[in-house]
C-alpha cells in the first residue's frame, strides 16, 4: 500500500465521526463599496499605488511617455499585445514580451491586467500579463487598463477569473495590492523589498 | 535535560530579560495598532470570522474528496503530488529530486512546514546552497536560529542587532536605517534567486475546485521563488485544502487582518502548475509534497480536530500573556504560542505536554482566531490527557493524590493546613521553597497568622 492510501486511508476512517456544523448566518461582512473608480483611486492612496485616470488612447501614450523619462536607466519591458503596441512610444529601446521573458537588468515593466478591484485597490494579473516576471520583476512596474476593467471586490475578481476560465489558461494569476514591502525589522514599514517599489496604474476611459 | 525542565529554565531567563521584553512589546504593539485599524474595514468582524471558520471546517470534514480533487487537476496540468506520511519522506522526496536534477542553489520563500521536516539541513547535507528570501527568515538564518514567531520570524531582534549582524555578513551596509538593510538583503538575495535551480515554497491555501496553490507574501520573494528557478516544489501540510476558489473572497482579506492589520496581502498569488506551452517564462517542473506527519491522527481526536483549521496568522501568539513574556524560542518547537501547545503534543508526543500547562487559560487566544478554534480548552484537554496516560511526574501525582486525601475530610484538612505553614516556613528558610521560579522574581505574600477557619471560629469574618 502506498503512502497515499495510507494518509488518505487514516483521513477517511477519521472522517466517520462528523463534528457539528458551525452555524452562520450570511450577512455582509464589508460595507458597500461605493463609486468603483472613486473607491479604486482612495485605496490605492492607502497602499502606496499610483493612480493616473486618462480619458483617451493619446493621453495614455503621453503618460506612458512622461513616466517612461522619469525613470533611471535600465531595460524597459512591455507586454506585446496591440493594445500597448499602440500607446507606448519612446525612444527608450523596448523589450517586447514576444522576444524573451522581462530580464533581470529591468528597470521598467508595462503590461495591462485582467481586472481592477476596487475594493482593495488591487491589480488582477496573469501569466499572460507579460509573463510570471513581468509583474514583480523590475523597480517599477506601470500597469495600463481600462475603466471598465473594474470590479467591486476579491470575490467578484474570483468569479471573473472563473467565468473566463483563467485556470485553465495561466499557470500563475495574481492579485497585487501595492508595492513590494516589508516590516520584519521592527515593524517598520519599508516599502521596496523584492517586488517593485514604485507601482503605476494607468485607468483609461 | 528534559524539554519540560528545559522550558522552565529557559522561561525565567526570558521573563526576566528586560531587553527582550521591551522589544517584543514594541512589536506586538504595532501589531495591535495595525490590526484595530484593519478591523475599521468590515461592517461585521465577526461575521467574517464565522464565515471562515465554516469554510475551514467544511474543508476539515471533507478532507479526502479535496485532496484527491486537487491533486487531480495538478496532475492534470502536468504537475507532480507527493503524499509523504513522515517529515523523513518528505525530505527524501526532495533530496531525490534534487540528486536527479543536480540541483546547486535552492532559494526558499517562507515555510514552516519546512521548518517541521528540518529541510534545510538536510538539502545542506546534500552540498546544496539553501537561502531563505523572506527578510525575516534570512534574518534567522544569517544568525543559525530557528524562527521566532511564525509570521514574524525575527521580532525579537532590534534594528540595531539586525545592522550589526549585516555588516558582519552583507556589503554596503552603514547605519541602522531598516530602508537601507532592506536594501542590503534585496541586492544579495537578487543574486540568489536568478541563480537558483530550485524554489521552495509553501502554502497557504490548496484551493480544491480549480486546483491552484495560494500563497500570500508582502516582499514578493514568493512571486520571485516561483518564477525564476527551472523547478518550484511546494512542501505543505493536507489541512491547508480549501473547497472553493471563492472561499479565498473571505479568507485572503481575514488571513491579512489578522495576520499584519492589512485589507489584503501585497501578493495574493494562485499557482496551478508547470510553465504551459504559450507561456513565456516559469518553471519547467512543478511538485507538491503533501505532509501529513500527525494531522490525520488529529483528526481523528474530534475534540481537538478544529485545530486543523489553522491558517497560521499568528494572532493567537500575539494575543497571548505567556507568549509576550518568555518569547517564540523557549517553547523549542516550530510553531509557538497557543496553536503550537496545542498541536505540538500531537505531531510529537507527550514530551512537549508540558506546554499545555504553560498558560493561565485566560481564553484570548481563543478570542482572536479568525477560524474559532477552542484553543484553551484544547490546552486543558491536553492536560487531562498527559494526567490520563500518566505522563505526569510521579511527585506531582503522589502530590495530588496527598492533596485529596486530605480534602475529603475536615481533620484532615485542618491538620495539612497547619503542617503546610510550618512546612513552608522551613523550606524557605533553608532555600528549598517550592516556589522558587515564582519567588526569586517576585515578593512573595506572608501567610496570616490566623487562618480562615480561625478567623471564622473567632467571629471576625
Amino acid at each position: 500500500m502506498s503512502s497515499r492510501e495510507r494518509i488518505l486511508g487514516r483521513i477517511s476512517s477519521a472522517l466517520k465521526q462528523k463534528s457539528a456544523p458551525l452555524p452562520f448566518q450570511p450577512r455582509p461582512m464589508f460595507p458597500p463599496v461605493g463609486d468603483l473608480a472613486e473607491r479604486f483611486a482612495a485605496e490605492c492612496k492607502s497602499n502606496y499605488t499610483e493612480c493616473i485616470f486618462t480619458a483617451s488612447a493619446a493621453e495614455t501614450q503621453r503618460t506612458l511617455c512622461e513616466l517612461l523619462n522619469s525613470v533611471g536607466t535600465g531595460d524597459v519591458f512591455v507586454e506585446d499585445v496591440s493594445e500597448l503596441r499602440l500607446r507606448v512610444n519612446s525612444s527608450r529601446p523596448l523589450i517586447w514580451s514576444s522576444q524573451q521573458p522581462a530580464p533581470e537588468t529591468s528597470m521598467v515593466t508595462i503590461t495591462g491586467v485582467e481586472a481592477l478591484i476596487a475594493a482593495t485597490g488591487s491589480l488582477l494579473v496573469t501569466s499572460d500579463c507579460g509573463g510570471r516576471r513581468g509583474t514583480i520583476v523590475a523597480p517599477v512596474h506601470i500597469a495600463v487598463s481600462r475603466r471598465e476593467q473594474l470590479v467591486p471586490d476579491i470575490e467578484s475578481a474570483l468569479a471573473l477569473v472563473e467565468k473566463e476560465g483563467l485556470p485553465q489558461k495561466n499557470s500563475y494569476i495574481g492579485i497585487v495590492t501595492g508595492c513590494s514591502r516589508t516590516a520584519d525589522i521592527e515593524k517598520l514599514l519599508v516599502i521596496g523589498a523584492h517586488g517593485p517599489k514604485r507601482l503605476v496604474v494607468i485607468v483609461e476611459g | 535535560m528534559n524539554p519540560a525542565a528545559e522550558f522552565l529554565r529557559q522561561s525565567a531567563d526570558k521573563s526576566a530579560d528586560l531587553g527582550h521584553r521591551k522589544i517584543i512589546r514594541w512589536n506586538i504593539g504595532h501589531y495591535d495598532k495595525a490590526v484595530d485599524k484593519g478591523r475599521t474595514r468590515y461592517a461585521d468582524w465577526e461575521a467574517a470570522r464565522e464565515r471562515s471558520a465554516q469554510i475551514k471546517q467544511e474543508a476539515v470534514e471533507n478532507m479526502d474528496k479535496l485532496l484527491v480533487e486537487f491533486e487531480q487537476k495538478i496532475l492534470a496540468r502536468g504537475g507532480h503530488v507527493c503524499w509523504a506520511e513522515n517529515a523523513q519522506e518528505a525530505r527524501q522526496y526532495i533530496r531525490d529530486l534534487v540528486v536527479a536534477r543536480g540541483v546547486k542553489r535552492v532559494v526558499k520563500s517562507k515555510s514552516m512546514v519546512t521548518e517541521e521536516i528540518h529541510l534545510n539541513t538536510a538539502l545542506e547535507n546534500l552540498g546544496c546552497d539553501v537561502v531563505e528570501t523572506d527578510l525575516g527568515e534570512y534574518i534567522v538564518q544569517l544568525r543559525h536560529e530557528p524562527p521566532y514567531h511564525i509570521v514574524t520570524p525575527a521580532m525579537h531582534l532590534t534594528r540595531t542587532q539586525i545592522a550589526d549582524l549585516f555588516r558582519d555578513k552583507l556589503e554596503g551596509v552603514t547605519s541602522d536605517d531598516p530602508n537601507e538593510l532592506v536594501d542590503a538583503a534585496r541586492r544579495k538575495l537578487r543574486a540568489a534567486f536568478f541563480a537558483a535551480d530550485l524554489g521552495i515554497s509553501g502554502a497557504n491555501f490548496l484551493v480544491a475546485d480549480a486546483g491552484l496553490v495560494a500563497i500570500s507574501t508582502n516582499e514578493g520573494n514568493a512571486r520571485l521563488s516561483t518564477s525564476l528557478p527551472k523547478i518550484h516544489v511546494v512542501v505543505t501540510g493536507i489541512e491547508k485544502v480549501i473547497p472553493r476558489l471563492r472561499d479565498l473572497g473571505v479568507l485572503w482579506p481575514v488571513l491579512a487582518s489578522v495576520g499584519t492589520g492589512q485589507p489584503v496581502t501585497t501578493y495574493s498569488t494562485l499557482i496551478g502548475g508547470p510553465k504551459t506551452a504559450d507561456e513565456i517564462d516559469g518553471p519547467e517542473e512543478f511538485h507538491v509534497v503533501l505532509l501529513d506527519n500527525g494531522r490525520s491522527e488529529l483528526l481523528a481526536d474530534l475534540e481537538q480536530r478544529d485545530a486543523l483549521r489553522c491558517i497560521r496568522c499568528g494572532a493567537c501568539l500575539n494575543a497571548c500573556p505567556v507568549y509576550k513574556n518568555i518569547g517564540g524560542h523557549t517553547y523549542n518547537t516550530t510553531y509557538q504560542g497557543p496553536i503550537g501547545s496545542v498541536l505540538t503534543p500531537h505531531f510529537r508526543g507527550h514530551d512537549f505536554d508540558h506546554l499545555s500547562y504553560a498558560s493561565s487559560l485566560c481564553g484570548n487566544c481563543t478570542s482572536v482566531c479568525p477560524v474559532k478554534i477552542d484553543l484553551h480548552h484544547h490546552l486543558l484537554q491536553n492536560r487531562r490527557n498527559s494526567v490520563e496516560t500518566d505522563q505526569r511526574p510521579w511527585t506531582e501525582r503522589l502530590a495530588f493524590r496527598l492533596w485529596r486525601w486530605m480534602m475529603m475530610s475536615s481533620t484532615r484538612f485542618r491538620l495539612g493546613s497547619r503542617l503546610g505553614k510550618l512546612g513552608y516556613r522551613i523550606t524557605k528558610k533553608l532555600g528549598l521553597d517550592p516556589l522558587k521560579p515564582w519567588t526569586a522574581y517576585r515578593a512573595a505574600p506572608d501567610i496570616p497568622q490566623k487562618s480562615f477557619r480561625e478567623m471564622w471560629r473567632d467571629g471576625n469574618v
